[in-house]
């Protein structure tokens, strides 16, 4: 579904990825893991339209979406959770669904209030005073109101307490069922690999390994470098 | 600001399902309501008062105008008064020089300062925060000088006089009353305008963007398009307020009619009502110029000084404006000052 081939791309003259080959097929959960500086959020951005590729191509079901504005990317069906959620601190959880739902003028709340049903009791809650663990909810049930057929997930663990981080990771098999393929990038490889169905490890801008998540969790390097097993 | 600001209500009332058809139409019957006041009142007041309220309504209209952009979308613009200014000198221009009727004259400026707002606006509202607001100041002080440097159009520093007598006179001047009743209608306007705003789906769009751009654009708003059509909007209502004015005041001169005083009350007026609603300019609007004419009466040697206290105070308690802060101790039930300051702090 989503296919990125040869992709390079970086900031001005800083060149931060090297010659992507990645993935993404229906009603599934990929993971890319790396560590920090390895251009995981670079690589998400291009996917999102906010950086364009200078050589290679990204296509989303046949459409290329390297050269489309991020509205347009919205549009064919992508959805970007971003790093730190950015949700719209002072408007109600109810607005920020609804705001989710902006293309396509999506309005009903029941889909993504099912999948978080803790959401429910806080629709007319400012944003901005729920805790970690709930503005992620509502960032990634703002990320589905537009029905996307891929939902791309920015350091979801991001300063959230490892239960939270369990309980929120295990909506995500419901979601790929649901029609919605996740791209999920961590830092929490472990989480990461468990969830995922295939995987792509990320460094200084190139994939070094990449295949079924199962086996890089077993992987001896991927052990050493982010389990600190072996 | 504060992060954990307004909360505001929802664009679509309907969906929340609590709320019922009265309470969406409350806004509207009282703002008719008001209109018939406006129109009752008219007649109970002396000469000296019908301009005051007449300026009232101006203020009004322009607090409406300056909220759409700095208070919906959150682009603070210290250079509106370049629309005031545009409007009343097109008004002045095409009344003498090309002999229109003001009533064809009022429209054309609005439509003009409309479009000089969509296009400093696809530059300038690229900017954020205190370089949009610098950007936009630097604008209105260079069309001063644009419009004092062309004599031969616009009579330069020496003024330009709409022709409101004799057989130059394209529209008959209106008078106390015509003054009275045009300016209501502009702020009757421009609050029809900022109504309709606060309630529709762009409105919305207006609030995420002001909220956080970034997200808005990555929820799919045309972030650019939405900014730079507040812009125009804001500009027109502005541009029609000055090109009354112009008319009103028979002679214009550029120091006045780009004067950044305008700006400033404007501001203020929106600040210290509330920000991002549609009652609190209306609020602050009419607060702050009654303020301001009732000191200059009864204190004529120190009333800009003891406006200026009342401002700074305002300010310091009431940072939010005063409907927000109404609305907030309503939902939390604290309603000290000091609480509201605490919560704040800058």
């Amino acid at each position: 579904m989503l296919e990125v081939s040869g992709a390079s791309a970086g900031y001005g003259r800083v060149q931060v990825l090297w010659d992507i080959e990645l993935r993404v097929d229906e009603r599934e959960i990929v993971s890319l893991v790396g560590p920090n500086g390895a251009g995981k959020t670079t690589l998400l951005r291009v996917l999102s339209g906010m950086v364009p590729v200078s050589s290679g191509t990204v296509t989303f079901r046949g459409d290329l979406v390297n050269g489309r504005s991020v509205e347009q990317v919205v549009e064919l069906g992508i959805s970007h959770v971003p790093e730190g959620r950015r949700l719209f601190p002072g408007l109600s959880v109810r607005d920020n669904l609804r705001l989710g739902g902006w293309r396509g003028k999506h309005t009903d709340l029941e889909p993504v209030l099912e999948l978080f049903p803790g959401l429910t009791t806080r629709l007319d809650q400012v944003a901005g005073s729920m805790s970690g663990g709930e503005q992620q909810m509502c960032a990634i049930a703002r990320g589905l109101m537009s029905r996307p057929e891929l939902m791309m997930i920015d350091e979801l663990s991001l300063g959230l307490a490892p239960v939270v981080v369990d309980e929120i990771i295990e909506r995500l098999p419901d979601i790929a069922a649901s029609g919605t393929s996740v791209l999920l990038v961590e830092q929490d490889v472990d989480a990461a690999l468990r969830v995922a169905a295939r995987a792509y490890v990320l460094e200084t801008g190139r994939i070094a390994l990449s295949g079924k998540a199962q086996d890089l969790l077993t992987d001896q390097r991927v052990q050493e470098s982010y389990l600190g097993l072996g | 600001m504060s992060t954990v600001t307004e909360a505001e209500p929802s664009f679509d009332r309907q969906a929340t399902g609590s709320r019922l058809d009265w309470q969406r139409m409350l806004p509207w019957g009282l703002l008719a309501l008001l209109m018939a006041a406006m129109l009752g009142l008219q007649s109970q007041l002396y000469i000296g008062q019908e301009r005051t309220v007449t300026a009232i309504f101006m203020f009004v209209a322009l607090a409406q105008a300056w909220n759409v952009i700095g208070g919906f979308t959150g682009y603070a613009c210290f250079g509106q008064v370049v629309f005031f200014g545009i409007g009343g000198y097109a008004t002045a221009v095409t009344m003498v020089h090309w002999h229109l009727s003001f009533w064809l004259a009022l429209p054309l400026s609005g439509v003009g300062a409309a479009l000089f707002g969509a296009v400093i606006g696809l530059p300038l509202l690229r900017l954020k925060g205190h370089y949009f607001a610098i950007a936009t100041l630097g604008v209105a002080e260079g069309m001063r000088e644009v419009v004092t440097n062309v004599p031969a159009l616009t009579g330069g520093g020496a003024g330009i006089t709409v022709p409101t007598v004799g057989e130059d006179a394209t529209t008959a001047y209106l008078g106390n009353d015509g003054f009275y009743l045009l300016f209501l209608g502009i702020a009757a306007l421009s609050l029809v305008v900022a109504l309709v705003i606060s309630r529709n789906r762009f409105g919305f769009a207006l609030r995420a963007i002001h909220q956080d751009e970034d997200a808005a654009g990555a929820m799919g708003i045309n972030t650019t398009r939405a900014k730079v059509l507040a812009f125009s909007i804001s500009g027109m209502l502005t541009g029609l307020v000055g090109a009354c004015y112009a008319f009103q005041q028979v002679v214009i001169f550029p120091d006045r009619l780009f004067d950044v005083e305008l700006t400033v009350l404007m501001v203020v007026m929106v600040v210290i009502g509330g920000s991002g609603t549609v009652l609190g300019p209306l609020l602050g609007a009419v607060g702050l110029q009654y303020l301001s004419e009732y000191l200059r009466h009864s204190y004529t040697e120190a009333h800009t000084f003891i406006l200026g206290a009342i401002i700074i105070v305002a300010v310091v308690f009431l940072p939010q404006g005063f409907v927000n802060y109404v609305r907030e101790a309503r939902r939390s039930g604290d309603y000290s000052l000091l609480a509201n300051v605490r919560r704040y702090r800058l």
